[in-house]
């Protein structure tokens, strides 16, 4: 992409920086150095105007040969200038820093202050401070905490523009839009089974002749906890129990969290698991050899996504600048750092997942309102009294 | 004017006569009032909890709180307080008498390390043990090539476990103390007269360091009642995850209703307690302090002791120590990259606002303990019991609800660290109001009487003689109140000034994120920095032993 008319000095700049940065993330280093964007070499007038998109993009095995790319770049859009307090909700809070950074240093005007927490407790707090809240946008890792912000009217109206691209479920209200996706998903050895021998309907897993005793979970993780939620919600409360009941009789085993799952289906010490999809990817960049592939169910809890997403805080005073900040999120550039860092899959189509996954509109998620996800009591009450939990 | 109010009356009255002798003035009044103020000033952001829970309608309040589910949290909570304070006092008290009152070998050196595990957050100690002994864990790998299994961390036996290993210190650091200040010839005396040392223990010493082990024995109960992170983690359900989980769903006014019940069973303990304290003396002891030589020789229960001490040493540090260098040399979570590098401003934080919330904390405890020090009415003891309520609701609670007072009324002061200080006070005041109150009461009031004599002014009398002779006290509340600051995280992640990054909240976030390598780190600077101030902390006890 050499063709960027802009001809903006600190665009210019930032390539000089950005170069720098690429080769910092190939060699693994961690992170960025911190603000000091304004590189020194700026001003030459001969950089092309052009933002490095490599710079952006993660390394390692899963991320060589990836297909171009199209959608809105930063370049198409306006500056991002002022400041910002963005209430960073949850997990990957270490990694969203990382992006903000960049956009600092592509735009030296503009200043982000993250406040991170635990998503759901950031939502508490912007309800709790009402009109006087100091957050301009609020960028969360689970689409209940967005539901639930937005239902206590404190999420503003995003433009058309802003999610046009993005695919209507994954901005139901219009006031807030889904930034990266995390599917569930079956990983399973290679040597041991074969995509076909994984059924294609979630409910089907405790009858499977060949899983008995070759399956493992992590019951006590949160997104593990979610996908129960979804069956219950769409199969209801005796068929969970049901489910549960006939996964702890086929010997399932329990693991502390979806990585090692997913790690120990790698290892063969059991042949699938149910994870979140980009636990496997991490095995996989880890170790590019290992006997790991992923399966998806269909149109049932078992192929539930999850998204990430932002909204503009209502009554905030920087209206403009937060919205043009969430379109940010929304470009290749920052498409492609989710889907190449974290492994999460982009919302835009003109961005792939890597790994080989099918893009997001070839998954059949269920039909359900991921604001439900969050009456997690009942789903704890029962997984009790299975002895689950 | 009515009954109440002359009733009224005469307790301030009587407080005050209680509380300043030898004269009365203007200051004097100020003291109470004062007092009075802060108690109000830390007490009234809970009423946010009852703003919260009138949104629940009182058919549906009834319902939540009578529900099967509720009764069973409710049972839960009690039995784990129970159990906890139990095993806190037969850990605390034995390792207590054995460095102070035995012949222990390297008395000093067990005193650091027994009190260590304080300094240590229950999330990470707890995680730790999981990361040990749960399932897949360290251990059990280690052990289930041998075709050893282990039996499961999980569950009420765990979260006891766990929980009464991290708090016990508070029972150990006030029976310190109190044995410490206790005159020990009074014990030979005893033997002498015939008792052997059992008995004489029994009959002589229990009396006397009661109320310090009272003392630390609530701390320990309020904290197993208030504690998330541990239950969560052991897969124990108490109200504190109940209301977590609330919270987490949206449901506040639910986990409001939850945390007013969990106030009702603070007031029910401290009830209990003032019923069950009054039997004994009227603080931590007065007599002579020191014990030189120790009075009581183990014989052949040396080894045994040895044993019992390196055990709790064991699995209180060096197993959290152990696995943290095990997560440094371990490997991510698999992603890229990320810019969450550790930088030492962090650990400067931590220690800069811990440093201000001691100061602050003692400062807030410093008219409280008097008055309640100085005086046995009831008003002056519900003084220092109104403190505890404060440190008895969960974290989040009392974070949400200087959100919604801070933004709404104090806008200037929200998301700054006058306001987190403030919460801090919130918390801790209890911990610094007991070591404060028993150095106060150890204070011979004829000595201010003489100094009065001698042409002091109350407030130079004050300077002069009350405030050197109370100054270790003073200095183990603040430490206690420092110690618990650094590693405290609900509060701290909520009302941080923005930008404003401490050990914990990097610890929180790397973990969030997956990467437990990355904690280690800051977990054992967090260990390491709180082990100094731990040291210094004992060195104030006077223990020259």
């Amino acid at each position: 992409m050499e063709d960027d008319t802009s001809s903006s000095l600190r665009r210019r700049r930032f390539l000089a920086t950005g170069a720098a940065a690429a080769v910092g993330a190939l060699a693994g280093c961690n992170g960025l150095p911190g603000g000091n964007g304004g590189g020194g070499s700026g001003g030459s007038g001969d950089g092309g105007g052009t933002v490095s998109l490599s710079s952006f993009r993660g390394s390692g095995p899963l991320v060589e040969n990836r297909a171009s790319l199209s959608g809105t770049r930063i370049a198409d859009l306006p500056d991002l200038s002022g400041e910002l307090t963005i209430y960073l909700g949850g997990g990957e809070g270490g990694l969203y820093r990382d992006l903000l950074a960049m956009f600092s240093q592509i735009y030296p005007d503009f200043t982000a202050r993250p406040r991170e927490g635990g998503t759901a407790q950031l939502a508490n707090t912007i309800i709790e401070e009402g009109e006087n809240t100091p957050a301009d946008v609020f960028w969360a890792v689970d689409a209940g905490s967005l539901g639930a912000v937005d239902e206590a009217g404190m999420t503003a109206d995003l433009s058309g523009d802003v999610v046009e691209s993005v695919p209507e479920e994954f901005h139901p209200t219009g006031r807030w839009v889904g930034t990266a996706g995390r599917a569930r998903s079956v990983p399973y050895n290679t040597n041991a089974l074969s995509a076909a021998d994984i059924p294609d309907t979630v409910m089907d897993f405790p009858e499977t002749e060949g899983l008995v005793n070759s399956m493992g979970w992590g019951p006590t993780y949160g997104a593990f906890q979610a996908f129960v939620t979804a069956m219950r919600l769409i199969e209801g409360e005796s068929a969970t129990r049901e489910w549960l009941q006939g996964m702890l009789d086929g010997g399932v085993t329990e693991y502390p969290d979806e990585f090692l799952t997913s790690n120990a289906v790698a290892d063969g010490e059991i042949n699938a698991g149910f994870a979140n999809h980009y636990y496997a990817l991490r095995v996989r960049s880890a170790r590019s050899n290992a006997p790991l592939d992923l399966a998806f169910t269909s149109g049932d809890a078992g192929a539930l996504i999850n998204i990430a997403g932002a909204a503009v805080v209502q009554g905030t005073d920087q209206s403009e600048l937060a919205q043009n900040f969430v379109r940010h999120l929304l470009t290749v550039e920052a498409q492609e750092f989710f889907a190449t860092r974290t492994f999460a899959y982009p919302m835009i189509p003109g961005v792939p997942p890597v790994g080989g996954l099918p893009t997001i509109d070839e998954l059949n998620p269920p039909s359900i309102d991921l604001q439900e996800l969050a009456n997690v009591e009942p789903t704890l009450q029962l997984m009790r009294d299975v002895g689950v939990l | 004017m009515s009954r109440e109010d002359t009733g009224a009356r005469r307790a301030v009255d009587r407080l005050r006569e209680a509380a300043f002798s030898p004269t009365r003035d203007g200051s004097n009044r100020l003291v109470a009032g004062v007092a009075v103020l802060i108690a109000v000033t830390v007490i009234s952001p809970l009423l946010w909890l009852f703003l919260r829970a009138a949104a629940v309608g009182p058919r549906e309040a009834l319902s939540i709180l009578v529900a099967p589910s509720t009764l069973d949290v409710f049972v839960n909570s009690v039995g784990l307080v129970a159990s906890v304070t139990g095993l806190s006092v037969a850990l605390g008290v034995p390792l207590a008498v054995l460095t102070v009152l035995s012949d222990l070998p390297f008395r000093r050196v067990w005193t650091v390390a027994l009190s260590l595990p304080l300094v240590v957050p229950s999330y990470l100690g707890a995680f730790a043990f999981v990361s040990a002994f749960g399932p897949r864990g360290e251990l059990a790998e280690l052990l289930s090539p041998l075709g050893v299994t282990i039996p499961t961390v999980y569950g009420f036996q765990g979260a006891t476990l766990v929980l009464g290993l991290f708090v016990y210190p508070y029972v150990f650091l006030t029976t310190r103390a109190s044995l410490l200040s206790f005159d020990t010839e009074q014990l030979e005396a005893a033997q002498t007269l015939n008792h052997g040392f059992r008995s004489a223990f029994r009959r002589v010493v229990l009396p006397q360091i009661a109320p310090g082990m009272t003392a630390g024995a609530l701390l320990v109960a309020f904290y197993a009642l208030s504690d998330f992170g541990t239950p969560a983690i052991m897969h124990f359900d108490t109200f504190t995850r109940v209301i977590y989980v609330q919270y987490n769903n949206f449901g506040r006014g639910t986990a409001s209703l939850l945390s007013i019940q969990l106030l009702a069973v603070t007031a029910l303990v401290l009830f209990l307690e003032s019923r069950l304290g009054d039997a004994g003396g009227d603080g931590y002891g007065g007599g002579v302090v020191g014990t030189d030589s120790p009075v009581a020789s183990l014989g052949w229960a040396k080894l045994p002791a040895l044993a019992f001490c390196a055990l709790v040493v064991g699995l209180t540090l060096v197993i959290p120590v152990a696995i943290f260098g095990m997560w440094l040399l371990r490997s991510g979570p698999g992603y890229a990259s990320a810019g969450i590098g550790f930088q030492w401003d962090f650990a400067i934080n931590s220690v800069y606002v811990s440093v201000l919330a001691a100061v602050g904390t003692v400062l807030a405890a410093l008219p409280i303990a008097y008055v309640s020090a100085r005086s046995d009415s009831r008003v002056a003891q519900l003084l220092e019991r109104s403190t505890y309520v404060g440190y008895a609701v969960p974290g989040i609670v009392l974070a949400l609800a200087l959100v919604f007072l801070g933004a709404n009324y104090f806008p200037w002061l929200y998301q700054t660290l006058p306001l987190l200080v403030f919460a801090y006070i919130v918390r801790f005041l209890p911990q610094a109001v007991g070591s404060t109150r028993s150095s106060v009461i150890q204070v011979d009031a004829k000595l201010l009487g003489a100094a009065r004599t001698l042409g002091e002014t109350p407030r130079g009398a004050f300077r002069r003689v009350t405030l050197p002779l109370i100054a270790p006290g003073l200095v183990a509340g603040a430490a206690l109140v420092f110690l618990t600051t650094m590693k405290e995280l609900p509060a701290t992640l909520i009302l941080h000034p923005t930008g404003f990054t401490t050990l914990v909240t990097y610890i929180w976030r790397v973990q969030e994120a997956g990467y437990y390598g990355r904690a280690a780190l800051p977990a054992l600077v967090l260990v390491a920095v709180s082990a100094l101030s731990m040291i210094l902390l004992l060195r104030q006890e006077g223990d020259d032993a």
